[in-house]
């Protein structure tokens, strides 16, 4: 934390919409993602109403944190908040619960992640008090 | 359509407050949904939308209307264009409405920018949140997960990438406009070797981000005729699509909004992909130009690198392709991107291309693509047919 330039930007919170329970379960270990109970199905990224119903019905649910490597590229190129992460393996992945998520991959070498692989949730540090989810290549 | 017959058949209001720490986003999102409520309609039989520049998230609100006042015009219709890359295709479209309409009689669609000089541009919205943090800043890394996908789910030869690239180049040299420091010969050794950004997108797959600007008249033919214009060329198709498969969650991202906008041109003009004389497909990314090969029929889904390896895509080819370089060889100017491709269109209808005049000007295919959204395919999608 000493060198200021390899510190990453901090995300503001409900800049966009209201994101505090997403905030509040990364403090607790919890991927808390917005859900639409009446087509009983999440949305990623949140949005201020159900992109299903177009009603602002909404709450925000855990999930479990597994799924399947969707897409996966390898970024090279710098960037704010890029500083000592490069090549950074970034994915989209495709959550059990049949949302999609972007993602970095933290427990492998970027270029032994593959599409297909299944992957759980891992926390990455953003600063000494912010965590943002991030995912871990299940072994075996 | 007679203009008796629209109605405004419903309304919705918020309340106004002062400081209330929410965004335009969720204010729209409360009017939407009380709109939905009031009327009582199904949001999935909206298909047309219109939205406010608002000061909360752009940096100049009232760019279009400095416009006027920096041109000295006086316009009775002016349409700011917020589709990116699709504004042009999408300005002469909306301009033909509006003449249509009895709106105006005489528009000119202009597209102008200047990113490499000035950055202005805060896009905002979620980003900050949930895009930023994972190292997704452009589109080059949105577009390597595309590819990665595409590549999984089709197979993805290389060469033929390259060989886009090579071909458009090509005319990117007999192209005054083209940047000059891009008019160098391409090989697939350039191309192979150029660095990695987000694998598997290179280097020579991406544009770059340049300052320009296009501009197109667009009027009735009698109009025209009472200027004395002797050159003119008709779109005669015209579809787009905003955040294609926007409500699922698990769409197939190598499925674009081409699929649905190929089959409605092709409709419209009576034409089918065997009878477009040139193509100008938005160029971003090589793989887009593949990808649009495959949606409008040229060669079938996933075989667009085999199509590109059998194909002269040079304007001396079976299907001209970019044939001023596109933005690819001749440089993106920022989002006045679309105007690119559909100026080197009309000019080759016009038969004004110089050494690189493709022999058949009967049409042009022109298409735009929009954004870069949150892991998914490309925002809006907009294809033009052009007849002489």
């Amino acid at each position: 934390m000493s060198d200021p330039k390899n510190q990453r930007p901090v995300p503001k919170a409900n800049r966009f919409v209201e994101t505090e329970a997403f905030w509040q379960g990364t403090k607790a270990g919890e991927l808390m993602l917005q859900y639409c109970p009446d087509t009983n199905q999440f949305q990623h990224y949140p949005r201020p109403i159900s992109i299903y119903t177009g009603k602002r019905n909404l709450q925000w649910r855990k999930v479990a944190g597994t799924g399947v490597v969707y897409a996966c590229t390898i970024v090279r190129v710098p960037g704010p908040g890029m500083e000592g992460r490069l090549p950074l393996s970034v994915v989209t992945v495709e959550m059990d619960e049949g949302v999609r998520i972007l993602g970095n991959i933290l427990n492998r070498e970027p270029d032994t992640v593959a599409i297909g692989q299944r992957v759980e949730l891992a926390w990455d540090a953003i600063d000494d008090e912010t965590v943002y989810p991030a995912f871990n290549v299940v072994e075996g | 359509m007679a203009k008796d017959s629209i109605v405004i058949a419903g309304y919705s209001e918020t309340a106004v407050e002062f400081k209330s720490g929410r965004s335009a986003y969720d204010f729209a999102g409360e009017a939407f949904a009380d709109l939905l409520a009031a009327t009582g309609i199904e949001k999935s039989v909206v298909d047309g939308l219109s939205i406010n520049v608002p000061l909360s998230e752009c940096s100049n609100a009232f760019y279009a209307v400095y416009m006027t006042e920096a041109l000295g015009l006086s316009p009775s219709w002016l349409n700011y264009g917020g589709i990116g890359g699709c504004s042009a295709t999408g300005g002469v479209a909306r301009a033909a409405a509006a003449i249509r309409d009895g709106q105006c009689e005489v528009a000119v669609v202009l597209s102008a920018d200047a990113p490499s000089t000035n950055w202005s541009a805060n896009y905002g919205a979620w980003r900050g949140e949930f895009q930023d943090p994972v190292g997704v800043l452009g589109p080059p890394a949105a577009f390597g997960l595309l590819m990665s996908r595409y590549e999984h789910q089709y197979g993805l030869n290389y060469e033929a990438l390259a060989k886009i690239a090579i071909a458009q180049r090509e005319g990117a040299l007999l192209n005054d406009n083209a940047f000059a420091k891009l008019k160098k010969p391409l090989t697939v050794e350039d191309y192979m070797n150029s660095r990695m950004i987000a694998d598997p997108l290179r280097l020579l797959d991406c544009v770059m981000f340049c300052d320009g600007g296009n501009a197109f008249l667009v009027t009735t033919q009698e109009k025209a005729k009472e200027f004395g214009i002797e050159k003119t060329v008709r779109p005669t198709a015209y579809a787009e699509v905003t955040n294609f498969k926007g409500a699922d969650p698990v769409a197939d991202i190598t499925e674009t909004g081409f699929s649905v906008l190929a089959p409605k041109v092709f409709g419209q003009s009576g034409l089918g992909a065997s009878d477009i004389a040139s193509f100008h497909p938005y160029d971003d990314f090589t793989i887009a130009v593949m990808m649009q090969l495959e949606d409008f029929g040229f060669c079938p889904k996933g075989q667009g690198s085999d199509y590109v390896m059998a194909t002269d895509l040079t304007y001396r080819g079976q299907l001209p392709v970019n044939t001023g370089g596109g933005q690819l060889s001749a440089g993106q100017p920022g989002l006045a991107s679309g105007g690119l491709n559909l100026a080197e269109a009309v000019r080759q209808m016009f038969g004004e291309a110089g050494a690189r005049q493709v022999a058949k000007t009967q049409n042009a295919l022109v298409t735009g693509i929009g954004v870069i959204p949150y892991a998914r395919n490309w925002g809006t999608s907009a294809a033009m047919i052009l007849e002489a």
